[in-house]
């Protein structure tokens, strides 16, 4: 668990150091498409644990879950229904919830885990 | 490596992305809320640093326009004109406004009304700058040598004007209340105040209307402050003739 954490550390200070900003108006592309790679990552963690994990699948998951996010906001702006990020905000919600509760269960529930 | 076997390298790469646009987010974010509000601070500050300049810049002046008529009034010693150049200096800087003045005058004050009924135009109950002009422009009518409005004498480039809630005389901020003081023939100010009609009626009507502070007060003496400003030509040269 500490090795992802000092991956999660290492991609922070090295966004925060090279200064790196996109324009205002990606904003909401963004902001969308990290709830998706939160609830991919949480999902790797869980098929980790469950010794289910594909390299294939989860980084095909992983880009598909972030780009499908971004193109919902942006056909939401397209058709004037700029709500319609709420759908994938609240799909990546339930899921996201979903995983966190599958990894503590896991993480918990396992006897001699470390 | 056990770590690699229960947490692949593919899962550390992209928890390890995630983090970076979580950064990503954080940077912009900063930045565009840093922008807008910034802005009008800004430019407070700058203006309030621009003006604490400029007092920096008028003091400047005025202690070199003293060593400049010290250096005039030594080379005109040596050339032994001192005398006339002197005389000479004197009332060519009294005649432009660069001196001290002091003599028999009046002194208006011009103050917003105290107090305003609802529902009425608050614009008729406070003094503007077509006010202040006013009278000035009835204070230099009546004879006046010389005339300041809260310590800006009035030359022959001051500009009396409205910047939103202040006033810009010699474009210096100026604030309520507002006192001019004027040297001249008392008698004859107080006439032109009384005979001018933008002025009679600010002192006369629109005071008893609009309970606006206004008060005209003849003394025996009055002090107007020098000009403190530059009186630099600009594009302007000597004309041909005369």
């Amino acid at each position: 668990m500490f090795v992802l954490l000092l991956a999660l550390i290492a991609g922070v200070l090295i966004g925060l150091v090279s200064q790196i900003s996109i324009p205002a108006v990606l904003l909401s592309y963004l902001g969308v498409a990290i709830l998706a790679a939160l609830d991919s990552c949480l999902g790797g963690v869980r098929a980790a644990l469950e010794r289910t994990f594909s390299d294939r699948i989860f980084v095909f998951g992983f880009l598909t879950n972030t780009l499908m996010a971004a193109f919902i906001v942006y056909i939401g702006e397209r058709i004037g229904v700029r709500e319609l990020y709420l759908a994938a905000v609240v799909a990546f919600g339930v899921r996201l919830f979903n995983n966190l509760g599958a990894v503590r269960r896991l993480l918990i529930d396992r006897p001699g885990a470390e | 490596m056990r770590f690699f076997r229960r947490y692949p390298i593919t899962l550390m790469l992209v928890v390890a992305v995630f983090g970076l646009m979580l950064a990503v987010a954080f940077n912009t974010t900063a930045r565009v809320n840093g922008e807008r509000p910034a802005r009008t601070t800004d430019l407070a500050d700058v203006v309030t640093e621009m003006e604490r300049q400029r007092a920096q810049l008028t003091a400047q002046v005025s202690k070199l326009r003293a060593e400049s008529d010290d250096i005039d009034s030594q080379a005109a010693a040596r050339l032994g004109e001192k005398d006339s150049f002197d005389a000479e200096l004197a009332s060519t800087r009294l005649a432009v406004g660069l001196t001290r003045v002091q003599g028999p005058g009046v002194v208006v004050t011009l103050d917003d009304a105290k107090t305003m009924p609802a529902q009425s135009d608050p614009d008729q109950y406070v003094i503007h700058d077509f006010d202040i002009a006013a009278v000035v422009n009835a204070l230099l009518a009546g004879g006046a040598t010389a005339v300041d409005v809260n310590g800006q004498r009035v030359v022959a480039t001051t500009a009396i004007r409205c910047a939103g809630t202040t006033i810009l005389v010699n474009q210096t901020r100026l604030g309520a209340p507002y006192t001019i003081c004027a040297v001249g023939d008392s008698a004859k100010l107080d006439m032109s105040l009384n005979s001018d009609l933008a002025s009679s009626e600010l002192l006369g009507d629109y005071r008893v209307r609009y309970g606006l502070g206004v008060d005209v007060e003849v003394r025996s003496s009055v002090t107007v402050a020098a000009y403190k400003g530059t009186l630099q030509p600009g594009v302007a040269t000597l004309g041909k003739g005369e």
